[in-house]
């Protein structure tokens, strides 16, 4: 999702999975000096301190002030902006919004995904030219699928509703992106049609991952196909499901490109999520407080997936 | 019986590979016909003469050249700044022993998680402190820091499946960790190398987010930026429309097609391994 970066998306669930580190020596019980490992991670943390880390803390400090926009003073108000936040309805439903849109995500795309990867993998060839078909659309940057998609749902010119008069479903016409409670779900489509690929790359390498030997002796217990599936197949793809329905939930929450685009969160505030609401309080409304209260909640969101996830990973492999 | 296994997932992979592809051979069609054959109502129809003339129409209004030539500058930047501040720094943190080790990946895993939309106010400000709005230079290193834990991570865990006695052996001969990195550690490298290159390269060519809030004018915009600017001022001109988004995301399907081993491999690999 517009996440934007995927790279950022995977980054985050592949935290949850990093281990800390030991603490070495060498044999003869020696170090390396500080200096050595420090000036070749020089540029790394330079960076990451000035535009990422720097950033964060002065968010916090950001929730506490009643800075009205770029370019003005700010002063410190305690937890004003943290009141006002309970108190503005459209944070509510954006955080509402953003829950639907997370499951909405994790179902459509990872089970687009699993569905596909299985069918790929039964096939004993023509596995590289459907794997390469289906995940073209990952390629495409989830603004322009934005502008893709918005024409697909256009009421008049739009594929969707000229296919559906085409076959006879003219009944089924709808404004894809004008009613409130379909404009959610719409767009969703949009981003998972975008996601699902990474998804299935990753159920087939862990489908490959997936002892053979189990099939054989399913074979000869005379298993059926759909007991293979329940029974070996979905328990060897645990590990991977976990990953995959983390890495979709944490690019779920990251989305904005596709919602800008196609409804720039409309019909009134009905597809505003987390991250177009941050974007209209800091660069339109410039309410800075409130709009920083906004990226804690939504930093404590992505926070809490990927520690739930590594806990849940942990337990797995224990 | 392996055929008839094969031709029953066939029923159901083919239509459904069909619907999931059917936007781009509807976008690819409607790009060549006339507004009039676009209004038509019948999506899949060819078109009487083909319209290449649409899309010399969308290039030269669109500008698309320039876009083009912009997210090349925007990639090239962000992978040479990746490679250069991501391989040291995982070697250091996988292959050099030094006091403090530890407390460096807390501080990257800290940040790791948090998302770019969430630090975009004080982002912003100190861009524009920088004197780097509205500049490519601005974009490229942010999405470098906010790739910088991905790619570290990547880095570090390829070199930790390096076994330490090459570190040792060459250090008795008197290398110093530099030298180790470039001369021992790089040639074995590829793999990571390579998805940290397609990883990368990928997520600064199709991102939007910080393009959105620091290219304010046309001149700098990136691609996709650019295209959702020119779909929003021509939006009852189907035919540009149309013909701008297949010159945006063709180059890299075909790119994709081409190498699609290695690209597929990067990216597998850099999700699992990083």
């Amino acid at each position: 999702m517009s996440n934007d970066t995927t790279r950022a998306g995977r980054a985050g669930a592949i935290a949850a999975r990093a281990a800390p580190a030991a603490a070495e020596t060498y044999k003869d019980g020696s170090q390396d000096s500080a200096v050595t490992g420090f000036a070749l991670l020089l540029p790394a943390i330079a960076l990451y301190a000035a535009f990422s880390l720097l950033p964060i803390l002065v968010t916090i400090w950001i929730s506490f002030t009643n800075s009205g926009g770029f370019n003005t003073q700010a002063e410190f108000v305690g937890f004003d902006n943290y009141l006002r936040a309970t108190q503005d309805p459209i944070i509510w439903q954006s955080l509402l919004r953003t829950f639907l849109w997370l499951i909405y995500h994790v179902v459509l795309a990872g089970g687009l995904g699993l569905l596909m990867a299985l069918a790929i993998s039964a096939m004993s060839r023509g596995r590289v030219f459907f794997r390469t078909a289906l995940f073209l659309p990952h390629l495409v940057s989830l603004a322009v699928v934005g502008v893709i998609w918005a024409n697909i749902y256009d009421p008049f010119y739009g594929l969707l509703n000229t296919v559906l008069q085409n076959i006879g479903l003219g009944g089924w016409i709808r404004g894809w992106l004008s009613e409130p409670m379909l404009v959610l779900f719409s767009v969703n489509v949009a981003s998972s049609w975008q996601g699902f690929g990474l998804y299935m790359l990753l159920f087939i390498a862990g489908l490959q991952n997936i002892d053979r030997s189990l099939y054989d002796a399913a074979d000869v217990d005379g298993a059926t196909a759909w007991q293979k599936l329940v029974h070996v197949t979905l328990p060897g793809l645990r590990d991977v499901m976990t990953f995959v329905i983390s890495l979709a939930l944490i690019n779920g929450l990251k989305g904005f490109a596709t919602v800008f685009v196609m409804t720039n969160g409309g019909p009134f505030y009905a597809s505003e999520i987390i991250t177009t609401y941050i974007y209209r309080l800091a660069f339109s409304a410039q309410d800075h407080g409130l709009a920083a209260v906004l990226c804690i909640m939504m930093s404590i969101l992505a926070i809490t997936i990927t520690v739930t996830f590594n806990r849940w990973r942990a337990r797995g492999a224990a | 019986m392996t055929w008839l296994r094969d031709f029953r997932i066939l029923v159901a992979l083919v239509p459904s590979t069909a619907v999931i592809l059917g936007p781009f051979v509807w976008l690819i069609v409607s790009s060549l016909k006339t507004e009039a054959e676009i209004g038509a109502g019948h999506p899949f129809d060819l078109p009487d003469n083909l319209m290449w003339q649409n899309y010399v129409d969308a290039w030269n209004v669109g500008s698309f050249g320039s876009l083009i030539g912009n997210s090349l500058i925007n990639v090239a930047g962000v992978v040479a700044l990746m490679l250069l501040a991501c391989v040291p720094a995982g070697y250091a943190l996988a292959k050099i022993r030094f006091p403090g080790r530890e407390w460096v990946f807390f501080g990257f895993i800290f940040g790791l998680t948090i998302p770019i939309q969430a630090i975009i106010i004080p982002l912003y400000q100190l861009l524009q402190g920088l004197g780097l709005i509205n500049s490519l230079t601005g974009v490229v290193l942010a999405q470098v820091s906010n790739g910088i834990p991905f790619g570290i991570f990547l880095m570090r865990s390829f070199f930790l499946g390096v076994p330490n006695e090459l570190t040792e052996a060459a250090k008795i001969d008197g290398a110093s960790h530099l030298q180790i990195l470039v001369k021992v550690f790089l040639p074995l490298s590829t793999p990571a190398l390579q998805a940290l290159v397609i990883i990368s390269a990928l997520s600064t060519w199709n991102d939007f987010f910080l393009p959105l809030v620091v290219l304010i004018s046309p001149e700098v915009q990136t691609l996709p930026l650019g295209l959702v600017r020119f779909a929003s001022t021509f939006t009852t001109q189907y035919r540009l429309v149309f013909s701008g988004t297949v010159i945006t995301f063709l180059p890299v399907i075909i790119l994709f097609i081409l190498t699609q081993r290695r690209f597929t491999e990067g990216l597998t690999q850099g999700a699992l391994k990083g």
